[in-house]
């Protein structure tokens, strides 16, 4: 029998609270971590949230470790290899809600888009040594292999969303986490449309709300890191943004964070699949 | 007010913006961010686009140096005066829920002291098309009047014509006509300045202009008589409110559903789109809740969403229709004017150049109409815009529960007591919203009517409803209301009447059958068909079977499945009476329940003599403010809200049960 970390032996009390609060955990899978570092960015709230929650498992923040089981699990990173296949199938099995959280979760990420290539040569291309790397031919969204009850999108996820969900969790409400275009946020903040107004291509039309509209905000267009919306009609979309654009450019403007998901997927497929124009590896000299 | 025209010198309009100042105003007026020209507060006339225009078309503006030294040779902003009238976000109010006391106070409406300073023809169309509007059904919206109420307005009438303009086709521009404070026109060398109120008189009288000669004044009329030439008549407007609703099954709906993204940015630049919804937030304890106003759209699939998920539009073809048809259309029978200015913003700001005025000759051309009329009103008898209720619906009071009473598993009657008088008058059929701070605030029917108080039957859908079914005596809610209008009684007096229930549709009916019981003589004779799911679901069991005990009344019920506990009928609502032997040319019908059950039991009354104009339903929609002015539960013609939720079948015509309205 392990014994239990001293630390929860000093806190007797506060452990039979814990027994009330619900159990969360944060795991991650192919990802840079970055959305779970959002949940420490929540410096305000953190604490006060911290005693709403038990936090049972959250590598980037506590030593505690967990097998389950989960009242909420909170998912990061895309299923890249075999045996994270096991594991969220583990994980599913102990976990009453569970909850995806950013791009790679969600779309499978950026690294999705080696599911147009070839395998092999991509592995060829990244490691020096690819024997020793495990990996699967795609990366895929979490949902591909589990149920998934909740998504949080984004690259990273918006800690204001983020915020919104733990609220809703602790007090028993229907968290408020619309699925209208990137617009609705540009048009209610006044930023004046880049799209319209200065022809650059933006993905806002198609792409769910929830970021801010930082980018049109700073004269960019949207690059999708929150994925397609409900009714994405990227067709029209890519149609109007094929004028004066070549086949390769349309599809560079889908071929982001979120470019497996399927509304995407099909404007890249439909224009030739990802550019080729990925840089040839580094020449090294021969010794 | 004086009617001569008077003449600001070029030279001298920063002493315009000086009286403006000293008349305690911010200025808001047309300047250049980011490559546009929007409205903004400015700190002098410096700012205003001076020699910049902006050139317009489908999908497309672009800033233009005229090299003129002119500021307001250009046409609408990229952003309307809604902004500043509507503004994107208002909080709406604020709550406290702690030991099950509730607290909800309203946040009270702002007014600051504005001046806007370029306000086109179409615009100022805009700004009295939008408050007329915002002033209708019982209680208005404050904020918005408030705001509109503070502004001067001083209109610059257009001196060139962009490509996405027709205020001529709407009859709204480009000559400002009236409604403004103060009406500039730009000449060369400086502005023909007229004044519009006393307002306007106050500020102008301070800068004592010299009368306007009589060429100057020409030249501004020519100038404008020039832009309405150049404009032309893009969109032929005679009958086009019943052309297009003519039209509602025609095929280019899909066709520019297949271009339309659905984004929502012609509503949100449009200056007379309102549609708002509430966001709900709450502190982690739950204690704390406030709500806010915020700018929506009906081409956002959640604005059709209803309790349980189901969804009026789910179709972005059903969303278009409901825009262009709205607009150009249904907006005559709500308000009594188009919706639409002409101000030619949704097409520029279209992110794939869809062009209204294209879509419009495409689906209602100029002629007879190519369809059925689905309702019965039309632009000529449409309804009056509702008068503001002599008695206001109660604003937010707190009621207090005195009984918690579980009709069925999942569905609760709370007996709530309150002492506010316009809450006491409810009438049946009426509803109102519960709020509990923090929670989504649903629309509930009243179930019962108290001497001290109202009864409220619930069904838990989803977590407000869960958090409300789950209250315990002495808790209390946050209440608006009574809202919308109950049941004709009157129309059945000397008559039959007939009830039918489907479900958690017999919570608004019973207050009907309170009524009818307790003035039984007046009515002939009186049936009641109820339906339910299974037996477990049946409500206000026990009353139903006194009722069915006397001799005055006739009670059949049946369900849809049963267990072997049930001896009854099993089977849907209709077979009880579709062969019952009564006469129903003289019966007057009362249905509620789910849509469905609705429209089979619409077909059987008529099958059974009862008229169109004698069958009153009420309807559930996503109702959001109650009185509406969030556009939320629009049906056709209808605000379910403010026009219903009860309704005669001969109001609805073909809008009751139309898929996707």
């Amino acid at each position: 029998m392990t014994a239990p970390l001293p630390v929860e032996h000093e806190h007797q009390s506060s452990r039979a609270a814990a027994h009330q609060r619900p159990r969360i955990g944060v795991v991650k899978f192919a990802s840079c971590d970055g959305c779970q570092l959002t949940l420490l960015d929540l410096e305000d709230e953190l604490l006060a949230i911290a005693e709403k929650v038990d936090v049972v498992e959250f590598a980037e923040a506590t030593s505690r470790r967990s097998g389950g089981p989960f009242d909420v699990l909170f998912v990061e990173g895309s299923i890249s290899a075999p045996e994270q296949v096991e594991e969220i199938t583990r994980l599913r099995a102990v976990t009453k809600v569970l909850v995806t959280i950013g791009a790679c979760a969600t779309a499978g990420g950026i690294q999705a888009i080696r599911n147009w290539f070839d395998h092999e040569e991509i592995r060829h291309a990244v490691y020096p040594e690819p024997r020793y790397v495990e990996s699967l031919a795609m990366s895929r969204p979490v949902a591909d292999f589990v149920a998934v009850d909740a998504e949080l999108r984004g690259c990273p996820i918006s800690p204001a969303q983020l915020r919104e969900f733990l609220i809703a969790l602790v007090t028993g409400r229907r968290p408020q986490l619309p699925d209208e275009a990137v617009c609705l946020e540009c048009k209610r903040r006044g930023v004046v449309c880049v799209a319209v107004a200065r022809g650059i291509p933006c993905l806002g039309p198609v792409t769910k709300t929830g970021c801010g509209a930082i980018c049109p905000a700073y004269g960019r267009g949207c690059y999708g890191c929150f994925g397609p919306r409900e009714s994405a009609n990227t067709a029209s979309l890519a149609a109007w943004l094929s004028d004066g654009r070549n086949a390769s450019d349309v599809s560079r403007l889908f071929t982001g964070f979120t470019a497996w998901s399927e509304p995407f997927r099909k404007i890249i497929d439909a224009h030739g699949g990802p550019p080729r124009s990925v840089p040839a590896p580094t020449e090294t000299p021969d010794a | 007010m004086s009617a001569t025209s008077r003449f600001l010198p070029r030279a001298d309009l920063d002493r315009f913006f000086t009286a403006l100042a000293a008349d305690g105003r911010r200025v808001i007026g047309p300047t250049v961010v980011d490559g546009s020209i929007v409205h903004d507060e400015l700190s002098s006339f410096a700012e205003l686009p001076n020699g910049w225009t902006a050139d317009t078309a489908p999908g497309s503006y672009r800033l233009r140096a005229t090299g003129l030294d002119r500021a307001f040779d250009y046409n609408v902003g990229v952003t309307s005066w809604k902004r500043f009238t509507h503004p994107p976000i208002i909080p709406l109010t604020r709550g406290r829920r702690e030991g099950g006391h509730v607290v909800v106070e309203p946040v009270e409406a702002e007014s600051p002291r504005l001046a806007f300073v370029g306000v086109r023809a179409c615009e100022l169309a805009a700004l009295r098309i939008q408050d007329r509007a915002m002033r209708a059904g019982p209680l208005g919206d404050a904020d918005h009047i408030a705001r509109g109420d503070a502004a001067l307005v001083v209109a610059v009438e257009c001196a060139t014509a962009a490509g996405t303009c027709f205020c001529t086709s709407m009859g709204t521009g480009p000559e400002v006509e009236d409604g403004a404070d103060i009406v500039l026109s730009e000449l060369d060398d400086g502005f023909v300045v007229r004044i519009g109120t006393d307002a306007g008189a106050d500020v102008v009288d301070r800068l004592d202009l010299r009368p306007a000669a009589p060429v100057e004044s020409e030249r501004a009329a020519t100038q404008v008589a020039a832009v309405r030439a150049a404009i032309g008549d893009p969109v032929p407007t005679d009958g086009l409110p019943t052309r297009l609703r003519a039209a509602l099954d025609h095929p280019r709906w899909a066709e520019v559903a297949e271009r339309c993204l659905a984004c929502a940015n012609c509503t949100l630049v449009c200056p007379t789109c309102f549609c708002t919804s509430v966001a709900v937030a709450s502190d982690l304890d739950g204690v704390e809740g406030t709500t806010e106003r915020t700018w929506d759209s009906c081409f956002s699939l959640g604005f059709g969403r209803v309790a349980g998920d189901a969804n009026f539009r789910p179709k972005v073809r059903d969303r278009y229709r409901q825009w262009l048809t709205h607009k150009f259309s249904t907006w005559w029978d709500q308000f009594g004017s188009s919706g639409c200015v002409g101000c030619g913003r949704c097409i520029a700001w279209c992110p794939v150049g869809i062009d209204v005025r294209e879509e419009l000759k495409a689906i209602a051309p100029p002629g007879a109409p190519s369809g059925p009329i689905p309702w019965p009103l039309s632009p000529a008898e449409g309804r009056a815009p509702a008068a503001l209720a002599a008695v206001a619906p109660a604003s937010h009071v707190t009621a207090t529960v005195q009984g918690v009473h579980f009709e069925t598993a999942d569905t609760a009657s709370l007996q709530l007591s309150t002492d506010d008088p316009a809450l006491l008058a409810a009438l049946p059929g009426q509803f109102v919203m519960v709020e509990l701070p923090g929670f989504a605030i649903p629309p509930i029917s009243v179930s019962r009517i108290l001497p001290d108080g109202l009864n409220l039957t619930i069904r838990s859908v989803g977590p407000s409803t869960a958090v409300l079914t789950g209250l315990t005596n002495g808790a209390q809610v946050s209440l608006r209301g009574p809202l919308g209008r109950g049941w004709p009684i009157e129309a059945a007096v000397g008559r039959d009447v007939v009830i039918v229930a489907g479900g958690i549709g017999l919570a608004p009916l019973r207050p009907l059958i309170d009524a009818i019981v307790a003035d039984r003589p007046r009515f002939g004779a009186v049936r009641l068909y109820l339906g339910a799911r299974t037996p477990r679901d049946r409500l206000f069991v026990a009353e139903m079977n006194a009722l069915a005990g006397r001799t005055d009344l006739e009670v059949s019920e049946i369900v849809d499945r049963a267990g072997p506990e049930w001896l009854g009928k099993v089977g849907i609502v209709t077979q009880l009476f579709d062969h019952a032997p009564w006469d129903g040319t003289r019966a007057t019908a009362f249905m509620c329940g789910p849509e469905r059950m609705m429209t089979a039991t619409a077909s059987t009354l008529e099958h059974r003599g009862v008229t169109a104009d004698n069958t009153w339903l009420t309807l559930e929609r996503n109702m959001a403010c109650g009185v509406g002015t969030c556009g939320h539960c629009q049906l056709g013609p209808f605000f379910v809200c403010r026009d219903g939720p009860v309704f005669s079948l001969a109001e609805l015509g073909s809008a009751f049960g139309r898929e996707g309205l």
